[in-house]
């Protein structure tokens, strides 16, 4: 802005000082005796041209490329107003394809990139395990406390390390008080709390709306400091803005815990999972508030994440050198525990996944398919462009013949295009914050389901980094797709364009190929996009009516925390089962290692067998401990065979029993009971040999997409670390309340831990992502679709235009209506069928591609068993986006039918 | 006025800096001042024309050799008038002597005896 009003007063001083100029010679030569118009006229002959002089003296100022672009920008923008219908259809289609983009990228900057809530979010860090096991996930952020104190201790690169808990349930008894609404509801709530180093809140430069944060001090004894800092939303929620709260008590897993203060508004939490707890509280009292294990003496116990923030003056690669080498110390002193090759550190977002590969890969695709609607929006844009570059033809003759440079050109209608990408930038920004408030509901829906309810979706407000995006989106667009139809249309030979209007007869000039092979390519991604959403459509419906094959609505998991004694647990399992089975709500009572669609495990499997699998190798099988009231519990029926006996389960005897369709597979057309198969348990090509006793029913246990391939069931019995499964006799809300009852009679301190979850709440897991992949690819598809069409539909307008004069020849020479609208017609779908075309090939190597996946066991079936080369959606689809095509076709070419001979011949 | 364009010398590049340096060293002036000195000065041989003088003012300016400021004339009006500035002085002593060398050497070139009689 200072520029532009100093560059206005540089302008005026030139004028004012070449005006002076001109009178003093004026002055002087009427002063010799000419008259005063001939003096003036002598004195400006004299001077020369006052615009070129004007023109050249800027150039000393070295203002000369930004006053170029100005001024281009001015004349693009006066184009731009002068075609309004052009520019509205541009910008439109831009909005729509940079505001798919935005939307989009609006999630994963949310999800991925936004920091968090905590003073200077650029200096804090997360700590990332790597076991030389390559396991992964949510444990590779686990620490232990004597790891997390030895680190704290011997560290130089922090300013500050925290540790803090995931999120643990208990019990809390209210005070009276100040849950004032009824005196008779103190019934025990379940509270989600996170244990933290006292140092939790200073490091991470959090204050208290009310009373103070916890006093800092890492080795304070244990159990001696019951106080605890509530949640902001907490607060609100559950105490209604108590401002009085601070020194209140509240009673805890049978502990009286004192209420020391509020955390301040917004803050909430450190992430990963993004979950605002109720309350935070000291380390020390995790005896009081997770009674079951012991976390602050035991090294191999980790439940904590550990966060630093970096010293002013390291730098990242220096606190990670030193963080490998106290990890490497620690697990020396630890022989137990050398699992760990290396430790990294991460700049820490709300989730821990985003760093990983496959979330990255998930989110390049992802945005791969939205980029290809931009693309289709973006080639609209470049065939627009060429189409009024065609008509536009004299003007640019003109300005060549009067001195401008090539170079000049293609500057200034790349101005004009990198201006209408702007435009369609904005406007896509705007589409955007609409369409984000729709794509948050989903999201939301879509992380409770996958995650759990208590996850907290981040709002998708837009932020400094999704305005860059969508500038950068926009300038990108606007240059690569505005540079192309530049350089044609500035290369003209002048003298042609400047004798006549241009070649309208005879052949079609070499840009309409062009065009034609951008409309061709728009069909292609069309073709894909809609092939792609037909048969996930296809596949949703197949989905609603999926039948897993086993009782999922009566039979629920129990989870329990029984400690992290594994001796002790298993007796106290024991227990627990003996309890459910003596109550009349309970059916059946199993143990499984797996739950249904939940993990990951596939082993090699290898099938001795004299003929049928003469191949030898070993294949992926599917493999789940269970104990013999696992296939009664479940409703799964034994249909040749036998189940496993108690005794077998209890000595885990090398028996097993394998899926219907296993059976066929490994040994076709013979009776598998009796057959023995090896299997590599501990991916150390250790083969164990067991004897097939009994062949169970086809289900689908690891995907409700399809019947599991492979599926082998070993016996397992109590010992052993798996799953409580139980079917309810009666009614659910009755079996559930009798067993809480029970189970707490047995040992209260189950109770905060204590959690059920139906089959049923499984099997929605499996059902959401259909759901969403279907409904995204569908919008996707519907615009890519509705930009085709525009564009074929802008392209046979030109064309029309551009042939009206042989047109009128032809009807002229006797051609009837009927030809002409045959003869547009069939230029117009001829890229519209090589582009279906090349649409259908991708589409069926993506449809071979899923197809090629499904060999591996646990990959789930993404269309359901609709077939990937599914023909009803083929020609039906085929036929639709040819349909839509020919409308668009057919209404530019009705126009060519009307042309007036006469009227059309008289322009030559 | 065609006699007067027969007689006009192409100045040699770069050599227009030096006459409007040499001719604000007697004084703050105008453009159209230095245009006209230029003139009288040479005996109306170097005519300095407006698309050359004006770039090469703004150019002056910007090396900072010369400064304007604005003044009112004597009717009244606002005038830009450009004065030498102390590192212009420098420039021009740098110039002088550049010019000099250039008008010895070709000199020495026209007149070879000369050269060698002096050496």
């Amino acid at each position: 802005m200072k520029l532009w009003w100093l560059w206005r007063k540089r302008e005026r001083e030139l004028e004012r000082e070449i005006q002076h100029h001109l009178q003093m010679a004026a002055t002087e030569r009427s002063e010799r005796g000419a008259s005063r118009g001939e003096a003036q006229a002598a004195a400006k002959r004299e001077f020369g041209n006052v615009d070129l002089v004007k023109e050249v003296t800027r150039d000393a100022w070295g203002w000369r490329w930004l006053r170029e672009r100005v001024e281009d920008v001015r004349f693009g923008s006066r184009m731009l107003r002068k075609n309004p219908g052009f520019t509205a259809v541009a910008v439109l289609t831009l909005a729509l394809g940079v505001g798919v983009n935005t939307t989009v990228f609006t999630a994963f900057d949310s999800l991925a990139l936004k920091p968090l809530p905590v003073k200077d979010p650029a200096s804090v860090v997360r700590l990332e395990r790597w076991f030389s096991s390559g396991a992964s996930g949510d444990i590779q952020y686990a620490f232990s406390y004597p790891e997390y104190l030895y680190y704290l201790d011997k560290n130089h690169g922090f300013s500050g390390l925290i540790a803090v808990s995931w999120p643990t349930q208990v019990l809390a008894t209210p005070p009276a008080e100040p849950f004032a609404d009824s005196g008779a509801a103190r019934e025990l709530l379940t509270l989600e709390g996170q244990l933290v180093s006292t140092n939790y809140f200073s490091v991470s430069g959090i204050n208290t709306v009310i009373g103070r944060p916890f006093v800092e001090g890492a080795h304070q004894v244990p159990g001696a400091n019951p106080v605890i800092v509530l949640s902001y939303p907490f607060w609100e929620r559950q105490l209604n803005s108590d401002r009085e709260v601070a020194g209140k008590i509240l009673e805890i897993n049978g502990t009286t815990f004192t209420i020391i203060g509020v955390a301040q508004h917004g803050f909430i939490g450190t992430g990963n999972p993004p979950q605002v707890p109720d309350f935070w509280a000291p380390l020390e009292m995790q005896s009081q508030l997770v009674p079951q294990s012991d976390w602050l003496r035991e090294p191999s116990n980790r439940p904590l994440q550990i966060l630093g923030r970096l010293a002013s003056g390291t730098s990242l690669d220096q606190a990670q050198a030193e963080a490998g080498v106290l990890a490497q110390q620690f697990a020396e002193a630890h022989n137990e525990l050398r699992d760990t090759i290396r430790l990294t550190l991460h700049r820490a977002t709300y989730f821990g996944m985003t760093d990983e590969l496959w979330f990255r890969a998930f989110a390049a695709g992802l945005m791969a398919v939205v980029g290809l609607v931009l693309l289709v929006a973006s080639v609209n844009l470049a065939n627009m462009l060429l189409a009024r570059a065609a008509g536009r033809q004299k003007e640019m003759g003109t300005r060549l013949a009067l001195g401008a440079s090539r170079g000049r050109l293609v500057r200034q209608l790349l101005t004009e295009s990198v201006l209408l990408a702007m435009l369609g930038g904005l406007a896509g920004l705007f589409f955007s914050l609409w369409a984000t408030r729709l794509e948050w509901l989903g999201l939301t829906r879509l992380i409770h389901v996958l995650l759990g309810d208590g996850i907290l979706v981040v709002p998708l407000a837009p932020d400094i980094r999704v305005f860059l995006y969508t500038f950068a989106l926009s300038l990108i667009t606007g240059i690569l797709f505005g540079l192309w139809p530049a350089l044609q249309s500035s290369r003209i030979p002048i003298t042609d364009t400047l004798k006549s209007e241009g070649s309208t007869c005879g052949q079609p000039s070499s840009r309409s190929g062009l065009r034609s092979l951008l409309v061709g390519g728009q069909v292609a991604v069309s073709m894909v996009l809609l092939i792609s959403a037909g048969l996930l459509l296809r596949a949703l419906v197949r989905s609603e009516t999926s039948n897993p094959g086993f009782e999922t609505k009566t039979v629920f998991h129990l989870s329990l925390d029984l400690g992290s004694d594994p001796a002790k647990a298993a007796v106290a399992k024991q227990q627990v089962i003996a309890r459910l089975q003596t109550l009349p709500e309970v059916a059946d009572v199993a143990l499984a290692d797996r739950l249904p669609y939940a993990g990951t495990s596939s082993r090699p499997l290898l099938v001795e067998a004299s003929h049928a699998s003469a191949k030898g190798a070993p294949e992926q099988t599917l493999i789940n401990y269970v104990s013999p009231s696992f296939f009664p519990a479940l409703g799964i029926p034994v249909v040749r065979g036998r189940n496993f006996t108690p005794e077998e389960a209890l000595k885990g005897l090398p028996v097993a029993m394998v899926s219907e369709s296993t059976a066929r597979h490994a040994w076709p057309g013979e009776d598998p009971i009796g057959k023995s198969l090896k299997l590599d348990l501990k991916f150390d090509h250790h083969w164990k040999g067991f004897e097939v006793v009994g062949v169970a029913k086809d289900v689908r246990f690891f995907n409700l997409s399809r019947v599991d391939p492979v599926y082998v069931y070993l016996p397992a019995n109590a010992g052993q670390p798996n799953r409580l499964l139980f079917r309810a006799a009666r009614s659910p809300q009755d079996t559930l309340a009798a067993v809480r009852t029970s189970l707490g009679t047995f040992d209260r301190a189950l109770l905060p831990k204590l959690g059920f979850e139906s089959l049923d709440s499984f099997m929605r897991t499996q059902e959401v992502l259909p759901q969403a992949a279907a409904v995204f690819i569908a919008i996707l598809a519907v615009l890519a679709v509705a930009l085709a069409a525009i564009g074929v539909y802008g392209v046979m307008a030109y064309v029309v235009t551009e042939r009206t004069r042989e047109v009128g020849i032809r009807l002229a020479l006797g051609a009837s209506s009927k030809d002409v609208l045959r003869l547009i017609v069939r230029q117009g779908m001829l890229p519209v069928t090589t582009g279906a075309a090349c649409g259908l090939v991708v589409s069926s190597a993506i449809s071979g591609v899923l197809r090629a996946v499904l060999t591996f066991p646990a990959n789930p079936d993404l269309l359901f068993g609709v077939s990937a080369f599914d023909p009803a959606v083929y020609v039906a689809l085929t036929g639709f986006l040819a349909t839509v095509a020919l409308v668009a076709c057919a209404l530019p070419a009705r126009r060519a039918m009307r042309v007036d001979p006469v009227v059309a011949l008289r322009c030559e | 006025m065609n006699e007067r364009y027969r007689n006009r010398i192409e100045l040699l590049q770069g050599t227009l800096d030096l006459l409007i340096l040499q001719t604000l060293l007697w004084g703050a002036q105008h453009g159209y001042g230095v245009s006209q000195a230029i003139r009288a000065n040479s005996g109306d041989l170097l005519q300095v024309d407006a698309g050359s003088l004006y770039p090469a003012l703004h150019r002056l300016e910007k090396q900072k050799w010369i400064c304007a400021d604005w003044k009112i004339s004597e009717n009244k009006q606002e005038v830009k008038v450009y004065r030498l500035t102390a590192a212009g002085r420098k420039q021009l002593m740098r110039e002088r002597s550049r010019w000099e060398q250039i008008s010895d050497a070709i000199g020495g070139v026209l007149n070879p005896g000369k050269k060698e009689s002096a050496s």
